[in-house]
């Protein structure tokens, strides 16, 4: 009976995890348009990574992104964040400065506009979304770990 | 006044007696109690929610709504306060989890 639970569970999440990631990434670099933005949108994103490696197991949640990327993710996704503060003072204006640095602004309502805000916005939810994932699989491995011991 | 704290310490020796307390739990209901009693004082105290007269409506959010798309390009303003007024701030945000992130490695890959 447990393995067409799991069956029913399994389906169910790899059908929806790809649509719950696009909507992720709809939010993220929808930021400075519609409601979101990186938090929420990385928060989505790294949601559906966990459902995956919650109706599998860990080997195949690993699969998708192991630790080495989302390690990797993670510093990147700050590292962005402040190299763009940095790239505005390169360009002769404050530190993390939009349209004074001269960040190209476009057409405002337009999808590429607003200069650092789409940047830093797809940063931060790289970085929030590998920061869900990197938490997780830290506590389950752990748990994993500890209860190998016992 | 008198009869309040009559009724409280009453309260308070009918707590010890029906959950068997030792003096630490009295003295831990008695600090709880303030803390709450000071909690609802201060949410009295605040002004009604959504009050355009509220101390918050200054010229601060004013600037943010009138010239928050022109300085900024966003049309989303939550968006166009937190990453660029006030992006210093979500660089601290970012280093938090940075950090959380750090500390959860260091305490559960050591053993």
């Amino acid at each position: 009976m447990g393995t067409l639970e799991n069956q029913i569970v399994r389906i169910t999440s790899r059908l929806v995890a790809p649509f719950i990631q696009v909507y992720g990434i709809y939010v993220i670099i929808h930021g400075h348009l519609s409601p979101g933005g990186g938090f929420s949108g990385g928060a989505i994103f790294g949601a559906s990574l966990v459902l995956v490696a919650l109706s599998f197991n860990l080997e195949v949640g690993a699969k998708q992104i192991s630790h080495d990327t989302a390690s990797i993710l993670e510093s990147g996704g700050a590292l962005g964040f402040v190299i763009t503060g940095l790239v505005a003072i390169a360009l002769g204006a404050n530190f993390l400065a939009n349209q004074s640095a001269g960040f190209p602004m476009g057409q405002t309502g337009q999808l590429f506009s607003a200069g650092a805000i789409f940047i830093i916005t797809f940063f931060l939810g790289i970085k929030v979304a590998s920061t869900i994932v990197t938490l997780f699989y830290n506590i389950i491995e752990g748990e994993d770990k500890s209860g190998d011991a016992h | 006044m008198e009869d309040l704290l009559f009724i409280i310490i009453a309260a308070i020796f009918a707590m010890r007696y029906l959950l068997r307390l030792q003096a630490r739990g009295v003295f831990t209901i008695l600090l709880v109690g303030l803390i709450g009693f000071f909690f609802s004082f201060t949410v009295a105290e605040m002004p009604p929610f959504g009050d355009p007269n509220n101390p918050v409506f200054n010229e601060i959010p004013a600037r943010y709504m009138e010239s928050g798309v022109a300085d900024t390009g966003a049309v989303n303003i939550v968006s166009s306060v937190i990453i660029d007024y006030r992006a210093f701030d979500t660089i601290g945000e970012a280093t938090v989890l940075f950090v959380a992130i750090a500390a959860v490695i260091a305490t559960l890959r050591s053993h």
